[in-house]
């Protein structure tokens, strides 16, 4: 297969046209063809988690999406949830707080994993919380600081 | 729901040694700017994708290549066939006994899933689209799938890890009470998050490779003696790493493939192995199996321990997973016997993962205590304080620090120990069972030389620059914390630069080495550029501090000042009034007799400078002790840890936020090893069947409940210059003992074969 197909891709409110196979996920997109290598390739079989982004601003498995299903919608990664201005979104804030990563590998992933399952309304205990991140692993163990982030900062949300 | 305290991120109060400074590169990370391996751009990028073999053992007949070579973007094939010019590496202590040619494409197949033949196409795609046009021949040959094969035999005998006192077997046939066990555990794997990989690029005989490395100079030298270059010329970048967890410590056949294809065809190769490539395309834990016998007396005197360990390793190297290694240090025994096998088996070389054998080694020992005391009628925390080891009665010496009896006695408290049912199925919720176990855990301080460099800049920043990694334990954090302390500067004023194998050398992040020794070489130089500062400003022309008589001067809070009334500047003010650009100050931790720069180079690329725990006069380690709570589903046999409490001693903490995090690190996969995670190998044809993260679980969120940590430590000064122990390693040492304990407790069924699975219970 050679042929390329042309995409117009709506990432982090910006618009990025991309020459890419069709067989081409939307993982590989970002990271190979968009410059955009936040978003982080843990298993490529959508196991982990670790390749999570925002398409209409609900999470999906971008290496389980391929690039051109993605035109169209609005498609959100870790570059792309900071304020306008820079300021920090306040998940990423209470990550980097309580430390709720090590070697950062899964964090972005376990971030929109984050922002979302605040937005489904899914932290309403710490029991749920886990739950609603269990589809994102963290090998260096990161658990316990993660709930700690998205509570605080689906609390700041609340308030 | 409790609300956590909100901190100010980076307040300089935390800046000192011990504070507890939020993760100093946090914020790439959180945002995505943290650059791994992989994402380096490179110009006319090729791409590798790797074959790897679907027999145990065997030759290699034929590859059948003409069809991929048809392929669209394909640009190249190999093969067996291909001679890649590669000669054999030294070993870690940098032996290289003779010139034997590296062939990391090999005819003759070892294990199911060796990397055969490598396709490199001008796209990842259309690299793995050839490879699926490959055909591979074999001439199968009898393979052994794993440890628990018939056909594996007893192994060999290492006699190196046999270690006897006293007579242990007259010692134990006299005891009145006596236990006798066999434990096991599965092959375990690393899975970091980041897979494996690396980009290569040659510029004329110049290599650099992206690579996730937990020890750039080593890795460097390893890879120029495959291509027979000066270690000069190999520059190894991996400022950032999504786990090692010890599997990357060295080059990998992979790895040698990428660099030569780059070579062949003279533009840059990234290989990025597939998820379920990593599985066989290094080794992870061995599987292990042990056999304990304790003798005690009626009182619970511990009279003798018996210790017979196998492991499995590869058909091409023996590799030990040390059983024994925390057998004989853990309690106080005047009679001890322990001997080791490897048992061959076609699998690739076993590698270090977390907590290398002393992690088994605990699961049998205190497995064994806790049958003991159950045996004898006993509290098991009563017990191990019963038997606490006053000194280390395997080497003689004794301890450096131990602070394992108030681990035990700190954790008991925090954990609610004293209230514990002692009759196993006697604590229940509902129609769950209910277990309380305890697990303790050890690993040897591993001591090793550093070198750093200092950098004191015009704007009055502060630059600490090594060659030193950070996949995750903190490096960046400490360094700048250590820094900052020595010198009297803010936290905020310095800026830490690692992970390339051309900054100053460093140990490898393993065995929990590199934090003592890094922060050792930081301080050292930092001291000396703190006294170097001090020195141009007393005596440099243009100094305001020349004429004022001072003897010497005091830099806190990044100003220079005279005692009393003197002169007081920033910084960049004394830097402008020196005339500097900047100030750069080297220093090692080597001896003096070994500072030549042959001398350095093999200190900082090999392990040959590398101190074990017992080389001084003291025998230091780390400690821990976990009390684990298990829920048991009395109907289904599922086993939730509910709770934990674990009490460390590893000296000094540098950062206890950080600390913590990797403790908690630890334990967590000490709960995957207990109850979820077993590398599943087809008896047929050794082949890992649960290759992937979906198949080969790890601990997930839902998995981990809320782990309570304390540190009991006390600074340890002969340990390392700051007086840390290792940190990362003990961690998960222990876990699944406790775990196993709790179960027994919640149960009265006693599993001694990792992880425990609901099939076992019911």
């Amino acid at each position: 297969m050679t042929r390329t197909i042309r995409l117009s891709l709506d990432i982090n409110e910006r618009r990025y046209e991309i020459d890419v196979e069709p067989r081409v996920t939307l993982l590989d997109a970002l990271r190979d063809h968009a410059g955009l290598s936040g978003t982080k390739k843990g298993c490529d079989q959508g196991q982990c988690g670790a390749c999570t982004c925002h398409i209409d601003g609900q999470r999906v498995l971008s290496c389980l999406t391929l690039a051109a299903q993605a035109e169209g919608r609005k498609i959100t990664t870790i570059e792309g949830i900071a304020a306008a201005n820079g300021d920090l979104h306040p998940v990423q804030l209470a990550f980097i707080e309580h430390d709720a990563f090590q070697c950062g590998y899964c964090t972005p992933g376990q971030i929109m994993s984050a922002v979302a399952c605040i937005r489904e309304g899914r932290t309403g205990s710490d029991e749920e919380i886990r739950e609603y991140m269990s589809g994102n692993l963290c090998r260096c163990g990161a658990y316990n600081s993660i709930v700690a982030a998205v509570r605080e900062a689906a609390e700041m949300a609340d308030a | 729901m409790t609300i956590m305290e909100p901190r100010k991120h980076g307040s300089s109060a935390d800046g000192a040694v011990g504070g507890r400074l939020s993760r100093f590169e946090g914020r790439l990370k959180i945002t995505g700017e943290a650059v791994y391996a992989l994402e380096y751009p490179a110009e006319r990028l090729a791409h590798a994708v790797l074959i790897q073999s679907t027999i145990a053992a065997g030759l290699v007949t034929s590859v059948a290549i003409d069809d991929a070579l048809a392929a669209p973007g394909v640009l190249m094939v190999l093969t067996p066939e291909d001679d890649l010019g590669l000669t054999v590496s030294a070993d870690w202590q940098g032996n290289r006994p003779e010139e034997k040619p590296y062939y990391p494409l090999p005819r003759q197949v070892e294990f199911n899933g060796q990397s055969i033949v490598a396709v490199i196409a001008e796209s990842r795609e259309q690299a793995e689209e050839a490879a699926r046009l490959v055909r591979i021949t074999y001439a199968p040959q009898e393979g052994v799938a794993s440890l628990e094969d018939p056909k594996a035999g007893e192994g060999k005998r290492l006699d190196q890890l046999s270690v006897a006192w006293g007579d242990a077997e007259a010692a134990l046939a006299r005891s009145p009470v006596r236990i006798e066990a066999t434990y096991r555990t599965p092959r375990e794997y690393h899975c970091a998050m980041e897979p494996h990989g690396l980009t290569a690029a040659w510029e004329g005989d110049q290599l650099t490779i992206w690579e996730p490395s937990q020890w750039a100079h080593g890795m460097a030298r390893m890879y120029a003696e495959w291509f027979s270059l000066p270690v000069e010329n190999v520059r190894i970048v991996s400022p950032f790493i999504g786990g090692g967890f010890g599997s990357k410590g060295q080059p990998l056949a992979y790895g040698a493939v990428a660099v030569a294809a780059a070579r062949k065809l003279g533009r840059p190769v990234r290989l990025a192995v597939t998820r379920p490539q990593n599985f066989t395309s290094y080794g992870g834990r061995a599987a292990t199996r042990q056999t304990i016998a304790l003798g005690a007396t009626e009182d619970g005197i511990l009279q003798a321990i018996v210790h017979r360990g196998a492991s499995e390793t590869s058909v091409y190297a023996d590799v030990p997973e040390q059983t024994g290694a925390a057998t004989p240090i853990l309690y106080k025994v005047e009679n001890f016997s322990s001997e080791s096998r490897v048992v061959p088996v076609n699998t690739v070389s076993p590698g270090a993962l977390r907590g290398p054998g002393k992690n088994p080694s605990a699961f049998g020992i205190e497995c064994a205590m806790e049958e003991l005391a159950h045996a004898l009628g006993m509290d098991p925390l009563e017990l191990r304080l019963k038997n606490y080891a006053d000194r280390d009665y395997q080497s003689g010496k004794p301890w450096s620090t131990r602070m394992l009896r108030e681990a035990l006695t700190q954790g008991a408290e925090a954990f609610g120990w004293a209230r514990r049912s002692a009759a196993p199925r006697s604590m229940r919720r509902g129609n769950k069972l209910i277990g309380w176990g305890i697990g303790c855990g050890t690993f040897p301080v591993i001591r090793a030389p550093s070198e750093a460099m200092i950098r004191i800049l015009a704007n009055g920043r502060v630059q600490v620059v090594s060659g030193s990694i950070d996949m995750g334990q903190g490096t960046y954090t400490i360094l700048a914390q250590t820094a900052s302390e020595a010198l009297g500067v803010p936290v905020e004023e310095v800026d830490v630069i690692l992970g390339d194998s051309s900054l100053p050398g460093a140990a490898i992040a393993g065995g929990s080495m590199l934090a003592g020794s890094i922060t050792g070489a930081v301080h050292k130089a930092a001291q000396a550029a703190r006294d170097e500062l001090i020195g141009l400003a007393l005596s440099e022309a243009g100094s305001p501090f020349r004429d004022t008589g001072a003897n010497t001067l005091a830099i806190a809070g990044g100003r220079i000042s005279a005692r009393e009334d003197g002169p007081s500047l920033t910084l960049p003010q004394l830097m402008a009034a020196l005339g500097r650009d900047e100030i750069e100050v080297r220093r090692n931790t080597l001896t003096d007799d070994v500072q030549s720069a042959e001398d350095q180079k093999k200190a900082w690329t090999t392990m040959s400078r590398v101190q074990g725990p017992t080389m001084g006069d003291y025998s230091m380690h780390s400690w821990c002790a976990h009390f684990a709570e298990v829920e048991v589903d009395e109907d289904f046999g599922t086993v939730r840890v509910s709770r934990m409490v674990s009490a460390f001693d590893c000296g000094r903490l540098y950062n206890p936020k950080l600390v913590e995090s990797q403790w908690r690190g630890g334990i967590i996969m000490g709960i995957g090893q207990a109850l979820l995670e077993e590398g599943v190998i087809d008896p047929r044809n050794g082949r890992t069947m649960n290759a992937n993260l979906g198949d080969y679980l790890v601990p997930t969120n839902a998995d981990i409940p809320d782990l309570q940590v304390i540190s009991v430590g006390v600074p340890d000064l002969n340990a390392s210059a700051l007086g840390g122990k290792g940190v990362g390693e003990v961690g998960i040492v222990g876990v699944a003992p406790a775990i196993a304990n709790a179960v027994f407790h919640a149960t009265g069924k006693r599993v001694r074969d990792l992880p425990i699975t609901l099939e076992k219970l019911i």
